[in-house]
């Protein structure tokens, strides 16, 4: 689904004027699963029949030379402010399991997240206010919020990107973009 | 053929990993997702609903890039996916009836049999899954046919969107090329 009144949305118009639907979005959405590829794992005989842990539903905005995290008035993330993980709807992680997030506990099902960046941490909340849009945040249904380090990195990733790695002690979600890379633990039982 | 596709796509997925390790590059089928009511998170934060969302499906769009596409690249009668990469997966957030079938609650994985003039659409519980190569007839939960229509402007992208009914339901429809299909559900109390 397309953002209202986004520069792309003209661009893309033109490319497929025949579409009376949608055109296809300036920020793609994405899915990421645990286990990792799990969907894809599930077609050969390998993969046993338990279902997957987690997964990540999320848009993914191009860096396109802007300014992604800074306190800078010009900058894409502002430092301090709520930011939706992505574009376009709500970031939205389903847990088809209980899990374990920096000492939270949180039932299976499906949740917002958001984060509050910073230079050096980020806040990451968990929140029940799913099928919303991304810009509208409503802090009031958090289930919680975590601290987790910003790490630096030497390249630039141009894509934002959220995937799932394993962990000892479930799996990591791994939040990338720009130069900077953010790793928030999850607990489970396998 | 399997096999190769399978290899081929194991190829691509390492060549791309050298430019970028671990992360998975931008998918030129970029995913979508559509609710029902149409819109529903815009409308959300525009406080213009009060019930919770009835349906949506998430789905990759493949691009039609001067292929042709149903009969072409899709060939007729056999399982395809409504989209690429992932199965298309719809979600029900309330129980439907969809030709005359009960379907609780839930998420249901989405596959069609296209045909010239009609195509086979099915609902299949299956979840999680990779495109239609492990399709089980098994588990699908029901199906219908429903025509083919034909369209005079062509659809570059492959796109599905929710339409109302007068009946209070909804069509689940499916566009691409100069093809559209429609497959009616209804709401059970």
């Amino acid at each position: 689904m397309k953002e209202p009144e986004t520069q792309g949305k003209a661009d893309t118009a033109q490319l497929f004027p025949g579409n009376s639907f949608a055109a296809v979005d300036q920020s793609p959405m994405d899915i990421s699963y645990y286990p990792p590829e799990y969907p894809q794992q599930k077609m050969s005989a390998k993969q046993p029949a338990a279902a997957p842990v987690a997964r990540i539903i999320y848009s993914r905005p191009h860096k396109k030379g802007r300014i992604i995290f800074s306190n800078q008035e010009k900058s894409l993330v502002r430092y301090g402010e709520p930011w939706r993980l992505g574009a376009n709807e709500a970031t939205e992680i389903d847990f088809f399991q209980p899990v374990v997030i920096n000492g939270n506990n949180v039932a299976a099902g499906r949740y917002v997240m958001y984060c509050i960046p910073f230079a050096d941490r980020w806040i990451i909340a968990l929140n029940t206010n799913v099928d919303s849009w991304g810009l509208q945040i409503d802090p009031s249904k958090d289930l919680f919020r975590t601290e987790v380090p910003v790490q630096q990195q030497k390249a630039s990733i141009e894509d934002f990107t959220i995937v799932f790695q394993d962990a000892t002690y479930g799996a990591d979600i791994l939040f990338t973009w720009d130069m900077v890379k953010i790793i928030l633990p999850v607990s489970f039982s396998k | 053929m399997k096999t190769f596709v399978i290899s081929l796509v194991m190829l691509l997925g390492s060549i791309a990993s050298f430019a970028q390790p671990k992360l998975a590059p931008l998918d030129t089928s970029p995913l979508d997702i559509s609710y029902f009511p149409e819109n529903y998170p815009l409308l959300r934060i525009q406080q213009k609903v009060t019930q919770p969302p009835v349906a949506r499906v998430i789905y990759s769009r493949p691009q039609k890039n001067n292929r042709s596409i149903f009969g072409g690249l899709i060939e007729y009668g056999k399982v395809w996916r409504l989209g690429a990469n992932e199965a298309s997966e719809v979600e029900f957030f309330q129980n439907v009836k969809i030709n005359n079938v009960k379907v609780k609650k839930g998420r249901y994985t989405l596959y069609a049999i296209p045909n010239l003039t009609t195509w086979t659409m099915i609902l299949n519980k299956e979840n999680d899954i990779w495109g239609s190569y492990a399709y089980d007839a098994k588990k699908d939960i029901v199906r219908m046919d429903v025509p083919a229509l034909k369209q005079t402007d062509i659809s570059e992208a492959f796109g599905m969107v929710f339409e109302k009914t007068t009946n209070g339901g909804f069509n689940l429809s499916a566009l691409w090329d100069d093809v559209k299909v429609s497959l009616p559900v209804s709401l059970q109390p």
